[in-house]
Order: structure tokens, then C-alpha cells, then sequence
């Protein structure tokens, strides 16, 4: 094979990663340049999920395990990157019962948010491989459960978290420069996982727990890792997050901001970062579109109650049309890719008549 | 006398209350190809699962080259080169045929050795060369029975075991099985069938066991089974399987 048609091969497998990169940094140029301030907003918002989505797509994707947990760990990394990044004074009369050693730390940004990541990744070591030794539904309700605890923490360490209140002062880092480039980065390890030995090794668990267990593969084991990466590229979103909102409780880590996620992840299709792009696109568009509808209804009182809760409710029915549609997600399992330029097919008589 | 390859001994297994196996004993000697006989519900494949260590024996040993496996963690065991095809052709559909075997080199960390053993799959089975990039789930049945295969050679078992690989399939596909297990043992591999489909598995191996309710019936060279055993009686007369003299 020439050097040139070895390009082309390797270029045609792996050409998911530009055909989402490409436009992604296109339409973020376009709307630094031309965009509202609400645009500029939104945009920015679609990177940092765009983030949380991939890094929810990397374990739960790959293994075919619902992690409710995933947005725990965005707000130990939120938290974790915000109490270091934030100014003593600003906490300690934000947060009055804090622990004077946390009141003290104040680094700049950058590491804050990469410590934020090795945090929410060292909890998940901790705690998870007693989760990855469950499966299917088992699983499902115990990773629902450490959910509740995680959320339980978060209310009532006010030492840390300042209970229930808000958190605020965060330090403002998160342009739409650092969020796409936070996604783009996210889109290449994200897509390197699944093509990995490991990924491939969990792609194989989901597929077929007993096979893959008859061909030496740990399962477990490699739960527990893809878990842990997850966790990690949750964490640095947290604390992407966190440098955007700039203030935030406990509230954003909870059952209804998972289900978004989830969302996105199910209906673009778990089983591919095209499919996890698509959702975020998809999710982040209808659910703008229908905030402005639920506005406009509300604004103009045409209806003698408010429509509060239309965006979420529309956005649920969806996915189970979606769903009902096309099991599973609108990209499925496998990759996006550029459509094959190849010269000799093999003729497809041949191919049948061997096939008998 | 040398050691035979794998020994299983005074096998028991049980799934929940209900035991399996009552004491099943065979061996399997390095170069041969033995065959698990027996009707369904014999406990050919809890035998299978029990050496592989996906299911936990109550009681016995199983030693494979004088290492006791007996258990230990499946992973561990494929490693010491110890390879199952399960029953019922159980590939990663949603992977490429590529990934699958990639998959079963992983195993032995045979890595260097990829492309070298690709084109030696490629010569035993034509067909996984013209589908290497497509999803292993929409290959026909037969095709998948070969990437099952293919993927376990990939890690170059000492000891391949095959659960029921004709199973489903068409008759001239089970005739190309058959071939290739033969084909298989001439190049030197060993090989523990297991077969429902007795008179066929007779034909190509060397030894065999019949098993019944959980026990060892008879055991023997094909020719002894063939001789006799009334094969017939073993799948539609259901207890008295026993062993009996075909008049000559």
C-alpha cells in the first residue's frame, strides 16, 4: 500500500475527530465575532455540557452502566476548584463557618481546576470498586444512591460547601476561548479512550459481560478505570464550570442538571462521541428555543397560569420519542465518518455465494 | 507416560440447589482432539464453565499443565493459555471484526505478533478479511461461529475448548466446522469439543467422553464409543444409557 493510500485509510477511520472539531471551532469563531452576549453565553454553556457529556459517554458508553453519580463528581470538582481559586476575604464572608485551613488556600485558576479533576478522580478511586462489581439494574440504583449521598454531603457540610447556601466569588476564567478549547481537548481524549485498549476492553464488557470474562478480560478492573477517568474529566468540567457560573449550590449537582445529561448522552446515542455531539447539540438547542417559548408565554399572559416546567417536560417526552424512534440514539453505536472514497468494491455476488 | 495437558477430577458444580455435576473425571493429553459427548442437560457445558472459572465447582480439581486452576479468576486463566468459543456464538456485535480479534490478542499480550497472526487467520477463514471493518453483529451465523474461533486462535491457546460451534447453524456450515477443527488439530493445536451432534464430532476426534446427568458414562476411544455405544439410544432413550454390546 502506497504512503498516500495509507494516509487516506488512516484519515478515513478517524475522521469523526475534524468532522466534529471542524465546525465546533467554525461556529465559536462566528459567534465570538458576530454573537450577542446571549449567544456568546450560550455557546460557551454548549462547551463546558459538551465536556461533562463526553466524560459521561467515556465510562457510561463504553460500559453500558448508567452513572447517575457523574454529576457528583462535576461539583466536587466545582467546589474543589472553587474554594482553592477564590480569595480568602471573599470566602471567609461567603462561607463564615469554613475551615480556616480551606479559607487560607488561594492559588491561581488553572491549577485549581486541574486539582479539581484529581480530587473528584482520587474519590472515585476510593469509592468505586465495590460499585463496578455490580451490574444492570443493581448497579443502576446503587450509583443512584451514592448520587443521594453525594448531594446529602454537599447540603450539610457547610464547613466546605456552605450547606445548602450559595457558593460565590468564584473567580471568572471561563471565556468561549478556554470552553471550546476545554472541549476540543475533551472531544480528543474522549475519542482516544474509546479507541484504546481499555475502551475497547469495556466496549466488550457491555457487549458481552460472560464472553468477554471467557476471553480474560477483567471486568471489573476495567470499570474501575474507565470510572475513574470519567471522574476526572468530570471534575476539570466542574471546574470549567465553576469559573463560568461563578456562583452556584449544591442544587446544580443534582437529579434534574444529571437528567439533562443524560439526555444528551442517550438521545445522540451512548455508544459514540458523535452520538454524545449530537445530543449536546441537539439538547442545548431545544432547550434555549424552549425557554424562549416558555418566556414569551409567560410575558404575554395569554393563559391564566404560568408555564413553568414546559422546557423540562418537552425535552422528556422527546427523548422518549427518540427513543421509541431509534433505540439507540440518533447516531447509534458506531462512530460518524467520512463516506468511503474506494475504488474496486468487492463485487457483491462473490461475497453472497461465499457466504451460504 | 506423560502428564496429560489438562485433568479434571471428581468434578461437582451446582447452580444454586441444583447440583450439575456428580463427579466428572477426564483428561485431555497434549495433541489431541477429546470430545464432550452428551444430550442436553448433561452437563457439558457446566464442565466448560467450570474449567474456564465462570462458574465456581462445590468440589474436585482441575489441574491444566500441572497448575492447579481450580478457582481461580477466569482472566487468570485464559492467560495461562486457556481459550473458550462459548456456546451460542457470543461475539461483540457491536464491535468491528477487527476489534474482535484484536480483543483475543490482548489476552496473551501477543501484540508484536498481530499482523503476522492476522494473515494466518485470514488463511483459515477468507471471509473475515472481506468484513474486518464491519460490526460483528451483521455477520450470518457461521461467520460469527468463525470470528468466534478466530478471535480465541488469536491468543494461541495451548488448550482450545469449542462449546457446541455447530449449534444453529446450517448443515453445510456445520460440514465447513467440522473441517476447520479438523484442519485445526492437524496443525497441532488441542481441542476440547463439546458436541450434541455425536455421530459428527465421531468422525474427528480421537477420544471421547459421554456424559449423563452429570456423570461420566462411558469413556473411550471414538472407535470403542462407536463400537459400543448405541448412539441412538443415548439422545431418545433417555436414562438407560448404558452402555450395551451392538450385535456384530
Amino acid at each position: 500500500m502506497s504512503l498516500y493510500a495509507r494516509f487516506l485509510k488512516f484519515a478515513q477511520k478517524h475522521s469523526v475527530l475534524p468532522m466534529i472539531m471542524i465546525p465546533v471551532v467554525l461556529v465559536g469563531i462566528g459567534v465570538n465575532v458576530f454573537g450577542s452576549s446571549l449567544l456568546l453565553n450560550v455557546y460557551t454553556y454548549f462547551c463546558v455540557s459538551l465536556i461533562m457529556v463526553l466524560g459521561l459517554q467515556m465510562f457510561m458508553g463504553n460500559s453500558g452502566i448508567l452513572n447517575w453519580v457523574h454529576i457528583g463528581f462535576v461539583g466536587v470538582g466545582a467546589y474543589a476548584s472553587g474554594i482553592l481559586s477564590t480569595a480568602p476575604m471573599v470566602k471567609s464572608m461567603g462561607v463564615p463557618n469554613m475551615f480556616p485551613a480551606l479559607v487560607e488556600l488561594n492559588m491561581p485558576v488553572i491549577p485549581a481546576i486541574m486539582i479539581g479533576g484529581l480530587v473528584a478522580a482520587l474519590l472515585a478511586a476510593i469509592i468505586g470498586y465495590p460499585l463496578m462489581r455490580l451490574s444492570d439494574f443493581v448497579g443502576v440504583i446503587t450509583l443512584f444512591a451514592t448520587l443521594i449521598v453525594f448531594h446529602v454531603i454537599m447540603t450539610q457540610w457547610d464547613n466546605v460547601t456552605n450547606g445548602p447556601r450559595t457558593f460565590f466569588g468564584v473567580p471568572e476564567f471561563t471565556t468561549l476561548t478556554v470552553a471550546l478549547i476545554g472541549a476540543l481537548i475533551a472531544l480528543v481524549v474522549a475519542y482516544w479512550f474509546r479507541e484504546s485498549g481499555l475502551g475497547l476492553r469495556l466496549r466488550a464488557s457491555r457487549d458481552d459481560r460472560y464472553a468477554a470474562m471467557s476471553i480474560g478480560i477483567d471486568v471489573v478492573r476495567v470499570r474501575y478505570y474507565g470510572f475513574i477517568t470519567s471522574a476526572l474529566v468530570a471534575g476539570l468540567a466542574g471546574g470549567v464550570w465553576a469559573h463560568f457560573i461563578t456562583s452556584f449550590s449544591p442544587k446544580a449537582f443534582y437529579i434534574s442538571e444529571m437528567f439533562i445529561l443524560l439526555s444528551m448522552v442517550v438521545i445522540g446515542g451512548s455508544g459514540s462521541i458523535s452520538g454524545a455531539f449530537m445530543g449536546t447539540t441537539f439538547v442545548t438547542i431545544g432547550r434555549e428555543l424552549l425557554r424562549q417559548v416558555e418566556g414569551t408565554i409567560n410575558n404575554a399572559h395569554v393563559l391564566s397560569f404560568e408555564v413553568y416546567g414546559l422546557t423540562e417536560a418537552v425535552m422528556a417526552i422527546l427523548m422518549i420519542v427518540i427513543l421509541i424512534w431509534r433505540p439507540g440514539g440518533v447516531v447509534g453505536g458506531q462512530e460518524l465518518r467520512w463516506p468511503l472514497f474506494k475504488r474496486n468494491k468487492p463485487s457483491v455476488t462473490k461475497e453472497v455465494s461465499d457466504g451460504v | 507416560m506423560t502428564m496429560p495437558m489438562l485433568t479434571v477430577e471428581n468434578l461437582m458444580a451446582s447452580y444454586g440447589v441444583v447440583r450439575a455435576l456428580h463427579g466428572v473425571s477426564l483428561e485431555v493429553n497434549e495433541g489431541e482432539l477429546v470430545a464432550l459427548l452428551g444430550v442436553n442437560g448433561a452437563g457439558k457445558s457446566t464442565t466448560l464453565k467450570s474449567i474456564t472459572g465462570i462458574l465456581r465447582p462445590v468440589k474436585g480439581s482441575i489441574t491444566f499443565l500441572g497448575t492447579e486452576i481450580t478457582n481461580r479468576k477466569p482472566e487468570w486463566i485464559v492467560k495461562q493459555g486457556l481459550s473458550l468459543v462459548p456456546e451460542g456464538r457470543e461475539i461483540f456485535g457491536s464491535l468491528t471484526v477487527e476489534e474482535n480479534l484484536r480483543l483475543g490478542a490482548f489476552a496473551s499480550y501477543q501484540r508484536d505478533r498481530y499482523k503476522a497472526d492476522l494473515k494466518e487467520i485470514f488463511e483459515l477463514f477468507p471471509i473475515l478479511e472481506e468484513r474486518f471493518s464491519q460490526p460483528g453483529g451483521l455477520l450470518s451465523g457461521g461467520e460469527q461461529q468463525m470470528l468466534a474461533i478466530a478471535r480465541a486462535m488469536m491468543a494461541h491457546p495451548k488448550l482450545l475448548m469449542l462449546d457446541e460451534p455447530s449449534l444453529g447453524l446450517s448443515p453445510a456450515m456445520t460440514d465447513g466446522i467440522f473441517v476447520l477443527i479438523k484442519r485445526l488439530r492437524e496443525m497441532g493445536s488441542t481441542i476440547l469439543l463439546v458436541e450434541q451432534n455425536a455421530e459428527r464430532a465421531l468422525e474427528i476426534v480421537d477420544r471421547a467422553y459421554l456424559l449423563a446427568n452429570g456423570e461420566v458414562d462411558f469413556a473411550g476411544t471414538a472407535e470403542d464409543l462407536k463400537r459400543k455405544v448405541d448412539i441412538a439410544s443415548v439422545y431418545f432413550g433417555g436414562d438407560d444409557a448404558a452402555p450395551c454390546e451392538v450385535p456384530l
